[in-house]
């Protein structure tokens, strides 16, 4: 049957000739629909007037401003279909008119032009870094994409959780450097030129620092360093939830900012990588009560965010405001924001950014059963999506294992970074506490499984694996603050020298110690995640809060993967490790006797099962023994790891094998290159088996053959 | 934008001058529909097509799914450079062949 055309596509109003007729409620935004037509809908419950602003691409003065007749009104929302506009050269924004009273939560300005919270591009800041006309009205601009990519049949990848190895990027920071050698240096393209390079590195999911439209030029400090404005590099503070950022697309300026994230999402798939997205949600770019008119306070303050009896903004987020997400109107959109990412983008998961801030309700008050974190694990369409928290706020809330989950959220898990750290530092104190973060942290989730926990060292957030080893304080003065932003609980060591050295021996220290931790990431139960860089020992040079920084203090420098092959080389290769043995990335806490005739793991210390969680020690071993008939695997697989955190060699008593069995190396992070980790086939057998002797702080990982 | 028709042999080489944006899409796509029927060999000149918006991609992916459906067959000749640049990151390169010439896009087909 051939297509009839729709009865009502045709105007039924004209507006200084421009045709309209009454829109669509739903969807919100602005929608192409069929007959030439451009519908926009935008709820408001408290505006009592309503205009469309129509500019050309760029332009400061609008073309057309349009009333939004009463007839057009359906509840909230105001509705209307504008009729033949060219939606690729067209940007729009709302006024709204409606009380002004602080103290009773309403701010509204009608000569404010406000963008569309549900606009899928963002115009304004096209061009990274490009400065911005201060004096334009309307700084950010919501423009119409058309959401046909051509997918060719690529679907989500809906990897099982166990099976993950994350990889946290900034989009820009991970090729804007010029070592990089790219074509389009700091772009999602470049991004694409990449793949081959995570694939040989081994990891099989990328998780972008925030992506949706921020507005860099939103910090105003100077760097007392260079005397640079600083801008906003993170990202975390969202313009609007629906657009990608425009700056980080080659095709920026083409306005084809979509087609080129999905392309790129579409690359990574077909190369077995996925893509989780950092999304910040707990505040907007708007600010305190100082703050600028972006969209949200100027169309429905009260509604979008968390404010005081008084009327002010409550800062949880310590952004300035606090998106009000409980709120069922922002509940609805914070849904319709994800169901969009997952199904236009084909994105794979969420860590949502201060995510406890989702669990508190409209006072500001933590709930048992926040509704939005409720909706979020049972929809239908984020179904297959991993949803992760970092579940705390800037207002006191610390939920690492409380979190309320439904079986289906994963926590960042911050004990896990802090143990590890502390351990390999020299604090025997922990060692109880390795014992619970290689099992994969079953005292924080023991009825929800390794799965929930996101095992890291290092986030974007702190200092870089290479900063760890290499300073004991901060050194944030270039981020304008006198040295007094970001935390001071970085659990770090210099090895003996703060900063860059020529001491041969620290920096033969620093190497191990870096091995030292990415091989306890890969041994532990959990989803591993690795900082980008991480793996050639990138620097930031002690700067552990370089949100501000864009410039070669954040940008990973692709000239220290030469210089530190050794590394890339024991990232690469112990991630493979961690594929090949099940036992390691199993969704379950098993640890008893198995069909091995072994505890599927058994802590051990300088002699075997001589091993006290209770007590302070910075020698300990574990054994991993899984069977091939659980686990699938080709033959029973024995894992050993004796760990030596303590500044003198010792020698460790392996356990006995199964007849026929002799131990094998794989990894001794106390010696250098090649001979500090082993590919399969290559593997020395253990001279004597009855004991090992462990340099020290270095581990020893063995199999058995 | 302008649009120029010739033939060769039995294939059809349509010359796009100018900007292919949302302005001019519609009307090529009109224009370009009505000479595809079965088995119709398109090349598209793009030499002197220095701009490709979005709509523009859009119309050429429209273009290459109608020659498939129907049989026929389509390949892009002389594109400049930032053109098959955007092409190449946006996705739409796979879409149709692309030559640096004329000669070699009808030997192509």
């Amino acid at each position: 049957m051939r297509h009839l055309e729709r009865i009502d596509n045709y105007p039924t109003h004209n507006y200084q000739g421009l045709k309209l007729r009454r829109g669509h409620a739903l969807p919100f935004g602005a929608t192409l629909v069929p007959g030439g037509g451009i519908n926009f809908s935008i709820y408001s419950k408290h505006a009592e007037d309503c205009e469309l602003v129509l500019f050309e691409k760029g332009a400061k003065e609008p073309f057309a401003v349009i009333p939004f007749p009463d007839e057009f009104r359906i509840g909230d929302v105001f509705t209307m279909v504008v009729f033949d506009l060219d939606y690729e050269n067209l940007e729009y924004g709302y006024r709204m008119d409606g009380p002004y009273d602080p103290q009773n939560g309403h701010v509204f300005d009608k000569n404010k032009i406000l963008l569309d919270p549900y606009a899928k591009a963002i115009g304004g800041r096209e061009v990274w870094g490009e400065k911005p006309d201060e004096d334009d009205p309307f700084q950010h601009r919501s423009q119409i994409v058309n959401d046909d990519f051509d997918w060719q049949g690529e679907t989500p990848l809906e990897k099982d959780m166990e099976d993950l190895i994350i990889y946290e990027a900034h989009v820009r920071g991970f090729t804007r450097h010029e070592s990089s050698d790219v074509k389009h240096p700091g772009t999602f393209a470049a991004i694409r030129e990449k793949i081959p390079y995570l694939k040989e590195l081994g990891v099989n999911c990328i998780e972008l620092l925030p992506i949706f439209e921020f507005d860099e030029f939103e910090n105003s400090r100077i760097s007392p360093e260079t005397g640079e404005r600083l801008l906003n590099y993170w990202g975390y503070s969202s313009v609007g939830f629906f657009a990608p950022k425009a700056g980080y697309a080659a095709t920026g300026n083409y306005g084809m900012e979509v087609d080129e994230l999905k392309n790129l999402i579409k690359e990574l798939h077909e190369n077995d990588i996925e893509v989780i997205l950092d999304v910040v949600f707990n505040h907007t770019a708007e600010g305190n009560e100082r703050g600028p008119y972006i969209s949200y306070k100027g169309i429905d303050n009260k509604t979008y965010y968390l404010l005081t009896p008084g009327g002010y903004y409550y800062n949880f987020s310590g952004c300035g405001n606090t998106l009000n997400c409980n709120h069922p109107v922002v509940r609805n959109m914070i849904l319709d924001c994800l169901r969009y990412w997952a199904s236009e983008y084909h994105i794979d998961g969420f860590r949502f950014d201060l995510a406890s801030i989702l669990s508190r309700d409209q006072q500001g008050r933590p709930l048992p059963n926040p509704p939005i974190i409720e909706s979020l694990a049972h929809d239908p369409i984020l179904g297959k999506c991993k949803l992760i928290a970092e579940a705390w706020d800037a207002g006191g809330l610390y939920q690492v294992g409380s979190f309320p989950s439904w079986g289906r959220w994963a926590e960042w898990n911050g004990e896990y970074r802090d143990s590890i750290r502390k351990f390999i530092k020299g604090n025997g104190d922990v060692a109880g506490e390795i014992v619970q973060r290689i099992e994969g942290s079953p005292d924080i989730y023991g009825d929800r499984g390794p799965t929930a926990s996101i095992n890291f060292i290092t986030c974007h957030d702190g200092f870089t694996l290479k900063d760890l080893v290499s300073y004991n304080n901060k050194h944030n003065k270039a981020n304008g603050e006198n040295n007094l932003d970001g935390t001071t609980n970085n659990n770090s060591w210099n090895c003996g020298e703060e900063g860059p050295t020529d001491n041969s021996q620290v920096q033969q220290l620093r190497i191990k110690q870096i091995k030292n931790a990415i091989t306890l990431l890969m041994l532990s139960r959990g989803i591993p995640m690795i900082l980008s860089g991480d793996e050639f020992a990138n620097t930031q040079f002690g700067n552990n809060n370089a949100y501000c920084q864009d410039n070669e203090i954040s940008w990973l420098n692709w000239d220290l993967l030469e210089e530190n092959q050794e590394i890339f080389n024991y990232f690469k290769s112990i991630i493979e490790f961690r594929k090949e043995h099940p036992v390691l990335t199993t969704d379950h806490y098993d640890t008893d006797y198995n069909q091995t005739g072994y505890p599927e793991i058994s802590w051990h210390g300088l002699e075997l099962w001589d091993f006290d969680p209770s007590e302070s020690t910075l020698t300990m071993a574990v054994l991993f023994a899984s069977p091939a008939v659980k686990y699938d695997t080709d033959n029973d697989q024995f894992i050993y790891a004796a760990i030596n955190m303590h500044w003198e060699m010792h020698g460790f008593e392996l356990p006995n094998l199964p007849e026929g069995k002799k131990w094998h190396i794989v990894a001794n992070t106390g010696i250098e290159f090649p001979e500090d980790i082993w590919e399969a086939d290559k593997q020395p057998e253990v001279d004597n088996q009855n004991e090992v002797l462990v340099s020290s702080r270095s581990i020893i990982l063995l199999v058995a053959k | 934008m302008e649009i120029k028709i010739r033939r060769q042999g039995k294939i059809k080489i349509i010359q796009l001058i100018g900007d292919l944006d949302g302005n001019s899409a519609p009307e090529v796509r009109e224009e370009i529909i009505s000479h595809i029927d079965s088995n119709t060999k398109l090349v598209f000149d793009m030499k002197k097509c220095e701009y490709i918006s979005s709509a523009g991609l859009r119309v050429l992916l429209i273009i290459a799914k109608k020659l498939k459906s129907v049989g026929g067959k389509g390949v892009l000749a002389g594109l400049v450079d930032e053109v098959k640049d955007v092409m190449e990151i946006t996705g739409f390169s796979h879409m149709l062949s692309s030559y640096p010439t004329i000669d070699q896009a009808i030997n192509s087909l």
